[in-house]
């Protein structure tokens, strides 16, 4: 990397939070356009009912689980990138972890939707959390829902902590540089950071505190919502290899997300030199292994189907490869487990379209995976009579993931105009110290 | 008649307000909750069961069979279960209605209608026209014929025609060349010991399906020593031959070459002793013509099995023999009825089965002959005045005939039906009649069964009661001293005073009356009138002469042999502005919400045509659009079309859907004596397509042993070395530490549980609808079945055989688990197990995750995908003790849990601490014909649930889950042959 001084690190992160431009209101006036018609399509279905998806009997789960799932996919990379990497002390971690971080809120946001927009009676939602009430009724803590609720808001209140306790510092920096309503806004956020030695040797302790707690709740929050799946009957999700299956293809998507939404940013925002292609490579390999894990996983669901001689487990896996989940489901193989495979050569995993042409493959990818294990186990289980496919997607549930899309887009759009979205302080950590320089002497390289 | 009503008013959320308002004067007799049962008879098909009407509030919210009588003994069929949908339809008419000047159809008011009807009338009696003034109605039999007769005869005319679509006269032409009786006998199924039908489909509409359906349970009886065979002889795997142990495809119009191979091998092997030599010359001179070799050649039957269903049929003690034969436009159906017959005469014992003396009330319709006369006679011209009263003749009289034009001939056209149908569309005056269930009335379905209806509810409409309109007529045109009765029931009253002193002696009349009143009729002991001369006469052979099949042609590409069928749902057609009949899946199709046609997957492949395609079915004499539907229930060379759908006004339930087979048919049928020859068709295929909304995911259970049989002979050999089968018990005992996680339940009193005999299942679905009817499950039509949105919480699941032919039914229903998966996902309590073992569904509570119905094996909860309407005023059908569900709940099978809660309140109140075994049951096992379901508490030991659930037949569904299944199924008893 190359090194600055700590003068030209801030010029540089404070310049993307110039005044936006014509463009950039255009991006936020259209993202606020599909965040009203997703808003719309919401509506409509509370209106008229759930059959305004394409949900049905036996397919009672449909695209906004889907989508849940693929929303809290993409969180944990967030998390990965800036807690794992943390923890592990990985030298490329810095330029990306405040995006990550920032994207790991928003999507977990996002996905926090979906079960809300799927309950058939959203208005008695909080039915679900435990609290004293004239009905004398607790949750069922058995049901993995609850632990879903459970898990979900701890990973959203912990990775918003994370997140906040690594702006502090950087929001007393932009506090310092502005003047008038932002110095205030910024300096109510900067909770007073004066940047004593007292103040850092605590924010150390914070910020590894919640990396060492948001690890782990990468973990416990997919397999949580893998149980979803595996504690049920349904031959295709009652299988134990759910919890990790369900955490790698988390970590690859997310490390896929990251790729789509960098590529564009550093050009975007300029930042060529601190997310350099030496992250980015790194990030590449990191997807290799993650679909390694991917493709021994599909072999083993496929494996313990055969290997059970269980009939309906056997017909259920038969039918997603034959049937007509068959294009998805080789769609997903291919994308997930052999397509990151490409990133061994050098050539690709430095090649920003190639790079960008494979990371959107694996998303697509890992949506599909979604919708194949989301809707083609039950539709094809125990009972024949009761065979079904879901018709959907409706108009309502393409409206409500464009509003979705819209909504983490929104959020990030307004995050890069007012965060910065590198680290300030994380990057002059990674500055070898300044020495007082002799005139005529150059900037020492590393 | 005070209505107490639930008023919704708009608002936003989910749950608007409701208010009840109660009577301003409460009527003495009625106590707000308590339902009354009124004793009526339904009038939904010429069968004519006994029905009990409950009226809750004002209100007939089901009808139940009544179990005094004799014909249905407390079971309805589908059809009779949706008879409310008759009442409650909301295309009825509304009031009497007049075409005017402009030649519109107008609201009037009755007294303007009846003043310009008595107007008509005088006209026409002034100008001697009187004989010109016909009659057209359904079969109606007993005090309403009498008055129709007695009316058209003031008016100085007497042509009264019962037009019956189905009038059974192959049936009757063979009985009355074989049996010397031109009748329709009382069969008694339940007597025989082997039993052949050939295109009878007793089971869904033949004569008296309930009936017959009944003594078909009893006739296949575990306990009788014998093997009890039943053989089905017909072109299409209708819901009958699905039950029967061996069904012989053949092509339509060649069901009478198999009896005549039987008769061959019969008199060739000599296996009946002592026959009457004369009849048995008679019998080789009739079948002479026909070798086996020919016949066999020439329908592809192997002869084994001709020969071993001949040795069954002639060593069986009561061998009986049942033929179709109720439309002459059956291809060869007086044939098929004639030797069907003769097979009967064979065996002694076969005639005790055969009850001439009971006769049906069917053989009353005036036959075909005198509709194509009545016909002829508009043409001309000679008709002045049509009364149309429920028949509807431009929808099953073949369009060959023109009925529509030959109706526009008519100067004055009265229509007093009660629904809006094709006929009355051609109506100048409407002068709307009650239902059965608004009216007085009587039937007699049978020879010595009298039933009376009486009104069950206040009337909706602005209509009256045919025989008031009759008399009231009557007064205006004809004087008070003709009809001196003040109204129908009077002059029903007056009629039954014979009537009731035949049958009854020392009480007064009205008390008699009120007692006939409230048991639904008067009826004698069945059993002490099966003396006497029953058999009809002795056979009288010599006048039957069956012309010899011919050489078999070489069958011409794209010629297709027609086989046309009535579905137990809608019967002949009249039925289907009943949504719930709609909505009910066809037994062997599993299709809703419109017809189709049958074609043997061969044929559809080598024709190019799939699923849903429409092709148009052509025949001589017209032809019909119908989607395909390849299903090898039929031959390669046959198609089959329901009857029933195609109505092109009937309401908006039955409009728009395909197709009338009716218009395939020729005008005349052939000449007298001789059914229809064979019919054929040609297909094209046409451009477009139509989806069929069929509720079935598989064809087959796909090796799941969801529908398990045992052979006749294993069973014998299980029951003798005392085999109990291994159960998941639903019960303390069914738990084991080494396979459950979670301790056993304790049940409080009572647990719960329902035993449905496969064997004695015959997929009819009556219980379907009742489960419709009781637990108001939502209609959801046709575009949301095709989304797989149906509502309902029993479905007949229909397997067919992997390998092989054979049917298998399963009732479906919520198992009422145990250890129930649907439970322990909800996040919040809304599936909840009680102290009595029931899966509870609490609607209030469910937030609509639907975890429940994802992770439930049996796939039996249903969602509300929408809040689901009923048009006024089907909603008043709704049975308050049970909550209407909207939007956004999931819901199921309840196992009638307010019937429960009744029985233990009526337990309670009459001092027993336990409601007895028996003293209720739920809305399916109530109507189940054959009796297959059976419902109870499984821990107690003498209960016929905890005693059925020890049976060597037992099983669960899916039992290797672990579930602990409440439903316990009990296995098919396959028979080899």
């Amino acid at each position: 990397m190359k090194s600055y001084t700590y003068k030209e690190i801030d010029e540089k992160i404070v310049s993307t939070l110039s005044p936006p431009t014509k463009g950039y209101f255009g991006i936020v006036a259209l993202l606020i356009l599909g965040l009203l018609t997703g808003g719309a399509c919401w509506a409509y279905q509370i209106a008229v009912g759930l059959g305004a998806a394409g949900v049905m009997h036996p397919v009672a789960w449909g695209t906004y689980l889907i989508n849940f799932v693929f929303w809290v996919g993409i969180a944990h990379s967030g998390t990965l990138i800036s807690a794992i990497l943390y923890l592990f002390r990985t030298p490329w971690r810095t330029p990306l972890a405040r995006s990550a971080e920032a994207m790991t809120v928003f999507a977990v946001v996002t996905a926090g939707l979906f079960p809300f927009i799927h309950l058939g009676r959203v208005w008695i939602v909080y039915w679900i959390m435990p609290y004293p009430n004239q009905r004398n009724l607790w949750p069922n803590f058995q049901s993995p829902l609850v632990f879903d609720v459970i898990a979900i808001s701890t990973y959203l209140t912990v990775s918003i902590l994370f997140w906040y306790t690594g702006l502090i510092p950087d929001f007393a920096a932009l506090r310092d540089r502005f003047k008038g309503i932002r110095k205030k806004i910024y300096g109510l956020f900067s909770l007073g950071w004066t940047g004593s030695s007292d103040q850092w040797r605590h924010h150390g302790w914070g910020y590894l505190l919640f990396a060492a707690l948001a690890t782990p709740l990468v973990i416990s929050v997919h397999s949580v919502v893998s149980w979803d799946f595996a504690l049920g009957i349904v031959p295709g999700w009652h299988s134990t290899i759910f919890a990790p299956y369900f955490v790698a293809g988390a970590i690859h998507s997310g490390l896929a997300m990251v790729l789509t939404l960098l590529i564009p940013m550093r050009r975007l925002l300029k930042l060529e030199d601190i997310i350099s292609m030496y992250v980015l490579e790194n990030v590449a390999k990191t997807i290799v292994f993650t679909g390694l894990i991917m493709g021994y996983s599909y072999a083993t669901e496929l494996f313990m189907a055969w290997y059970s001689g269980n009939l309906v487990e056997r017909a259920v896996f038969d039918w997603r490869a034959t049937g007509p989940y068959g294009f998805l489901f080789w769609v997903m193989i291919v994308c997930n487990s052999i397509v990151p495979l490409f990133f061994f050569l050098k050539r690709i995993r430095t090649s920003l379209a190639a790079m960008m042409i494979i990371s959107i493959l694996i998303n697509i990818g890992m949506y599909y995976e979604r919708y194949v294990i989301i809707l083609s186990s039950v539709a094809h289980e125990f009972d024949p009579y009761s065979w079904g496919r879901y018709f959907g997607p409706t108009c309502v549930e393409f409206g409500i993931l464009i509003g979705s899309f819209s909504l983490f887009f929104l959020l990030f759009v307004l995050f890069a105009k007012f965060i910065p979205t590198v680290s300030i302080t994380e990057l002059k950590e990674d500055q070898p110290m300044p020495v007082k320089r002799q005139a005529g002497e150059g900037r020492n390289e590393r | 008649m005070g209505i107490t009503g639930t008023s919704i008013i708009g608002a936003c959320s989910s749950e608007p307000p409701r208010k009840l308002v109660p009577y301003i004067t409460h009527p003495d007799n009625s106590i707000p909750g308590e339902p009354t049962w009124f004793a009526t008879t339904c009038r939904e098909c010429p069968a004519g069961c006994g029905m009990l009407a409950k009226n809750r509030d004002g209100r007939v919210i089901k009808v139940e069979g009544n179990p005094l009588h004799p014909v249905n003994t407390g079971a309805l069929c589908p059809r009779g279960q949706a008879s409310l949908h008759g009442l409650y339809n909301p295309d009825r008419f509304r009031g009497p209605m007049m075409v005017t000047s402009d030649n519109i159809l107008a609201p009037v008011s009755w007294n303007k209608a009846k003043a310009k009807l008595a107007e008509i009338l005088k006209r026409c009696m002034k100008d001697k026209k009187g004989d010109k003034i016909v009659f057209l109605s359904d079969l109606t039999t007993g005090t309403l014929k009498e008055l129709i007769e007695y009316w058209l005869e003031q008016t100085g005319s007497g042509y009264y025609l019962r037009y019956e679509p189905f009038s059974y006269e192959p049936l009757r032409r063979a009985n009355s060349l074989v049996f010397g009786t031109d009748g329709i006998p009382s069969y008694h199924i339940n007597n025989a010991d082997f039993l052949i039908s050939f295109g009878a489909d007793f089971i869904e509409t033949w004569l008296s399906n309930i009936e017959y359906a009944r003594q078909y349970g009893e006739f296949r009886d575990l306990s009788k020593p014998k093997d009890q065979i039943f053989v089905y002889v017909g072109p299409r795997l209708s819901l009958t031959a699905s039950n029967a142990d061996l069904h012989i495809p053949v092509n339509p119009g060649e069901e009478y070459l198999i009896g005549m191979a039987m008769l061959r091998v019969i008199l060739d092997e000599d296996l009946v002793e002592n026959m009457d030599p004369a009849l048995k010359n008679e019998l080789l001179r009739i079948t002479g013509p026909f070798a086996l070799q020919e016949i066999v050649k020439k329908t592809g039957v192997e002869p084994e099995i001709i020969q071993k269903t001949a040795r069954l049929f002639a060593r069986a003690d009561r061998p009986l023999s049942l033929a179709g034969g109720y439309s002459n436009q059956l291809p060869l159906g007086t044939e098929t009825a004639i030797v069907s017959n003769l097979l009967c005469t064979i065996v002694p014992g076969s005639r005790d089965l055969i009850d001439f003396k009971r006769g049906a009330a069917v053989e009353e319709a005036s036959g075909e002959a005198k509709i194509i006369d009545l016909l002829k006679k508009m043409d001309k011209g000679e008709i002045e005045i049509l009364f149309i009263l429920n028949a509807n003749p431009a929808f099953t009289l073949p369009s060959s005939l023109n009925f529509a034009e030959k109706i526009r001939k008519v100067p004055h056209v009265v229509s007093l039906s009660s629904c809006p149908d094709e006929t009355s569309g051609f109506a100048n005056i409407i002068l709307p009649s009650h239902t059965p269930f608004e009216s007085w009335g009587d039937y007699s379905p049978k020879t010595g069964i009298e039933c009376l209806m009486q009104p069950v509810m206040g009337n909706l409409f602005d209509t009256r009661e045919t025989g008031d309109i009759l008399i009231n007529m009557g007064k205006q045109v004809m004087g008070e001293s003709i009809f001196p009765w003040s109204n129908y029931y009077e002059f029903l009253k007056n009629s039954w005073k014979d009537r009731i002193a035949e049958h009854s002696s020392g009480p007064a009349f009205e008390s008699a009356w009120k007692d006939t009143v409230r048991k639904g009729g008067i009826w004698a002991d069945e059993k002490k009138t099966v003396s006497g001369d029953q058999k009809g006469k002795s056979p009288e052979l010599k006048d039957i002469q069956i012309p010899s099949p011919g050489k078999t042609k070489k069958e011409t590409d794209g010629v297709f042999h027609l086989a046309v069928f009535p579905t137990i749902q809608f019967y002949d057609g009249r039925m289907a502005n009943r949504p719930w009949l709609q909505e009910f899946p066809d037994p062997i199709t599993q299709v809703t919400w419109g017809g189709w046609v049958e074609i043997h997957p061969q044929t559809a492949a080598s024709l190019g045509i799939k699923k849903g395609d429409m092709v148009r079915v052509r025949s001589s004499y017209g032809f019909a659009d119908f989607p395909v539907l390849p299903l090898d229930t039929v031959l390669p060379r046959t198609v089959a079309v329901p009857v029933g759908q195609g109505h092109k006004s009937f309401g908006r339930f039955a409009e728009g859907l395909p197709s009338n087979p009716f218009e395939l048919y020729p005008a005349v049928t052939g000449t007298e004596g001789a059914g229809r020859k064979i019919l054929t068709v040609s297909l094209e295929k046409l451009n477009e397509r139509f989806e069929i909304a069929n509720t079935d995911g598989s064809l087959t259970q796909q090796g799941r042993e969801l529908v398990q049989t045992i052979s006749l002979k294993d069973l014998r050999s299980a029951v003798s070395s005392g085999y109990r089968p291994y159960i998941e018990y639903p019960t303390p005992e069914g738990y084991d530490p080494k396979k459950d996680f979670y301790p056993p339940h304790k049940h409080a009193g009572y647990r719960w549980g329902m035993i449905v005999d496969l064997d004695k299942c015959v997929g009819c679905g009556a219980c379907v609808v009742a489960c419709y009817a009781e637990n108001n499950l939502s209609i959801v039509g046709r575009q949301r079945v095709l989304n797989g949105r149906e509502m309902s919480w029993l479905r007949i699941q229909r397997y067919f055989k992997e390998e092989g032919p054979g049917v298998g039914w399963l009732p479906m229903l919520c198992q009422h688990c145990d250890n129930a998966p649907c439970e322990s996902v909800c996040p919040v309590f809304a599936p909840q197990h009680n102290r009595e073992g029931l899966n509870n569904q609490v609607y209030n509570r469910c937030i609509g995750t639907r975890f429940c119905s994802q992770n439930d094996p049996y796939k039996v909860r249903r969602f509300n995908w929408f809040t689901f309407d009923r048009p006024w005023p089907l909603d008043m059908q709704l049975n308050p003790d049970v909550t209407v569900r909207t939007k956004g709940v999931m819901e199921k099978c309840s196992f009638c849990v307010h019937r429960i809660s009744e029985a233990k309140v009526q337990a309670r109140n009459e001092g027993r601490k336990r409601v007895r075994d028996g003293e209720f049951t739920t809305a399916c096992a109530q109507t189940c014909p054959t009796g297959a379901i059976i419902f109870g508490d499984l821990e107690d030991p003498e209960s016929r649930v905890a005693k059925l659930m020890k049976d060597p037949r037992a099983y669960q569904a899916l039992q290797y889950l672990n579930t602990k299944p409440a439903v316990i199924y009990l296995k098919k008893v396959t028979k080899e042959i």
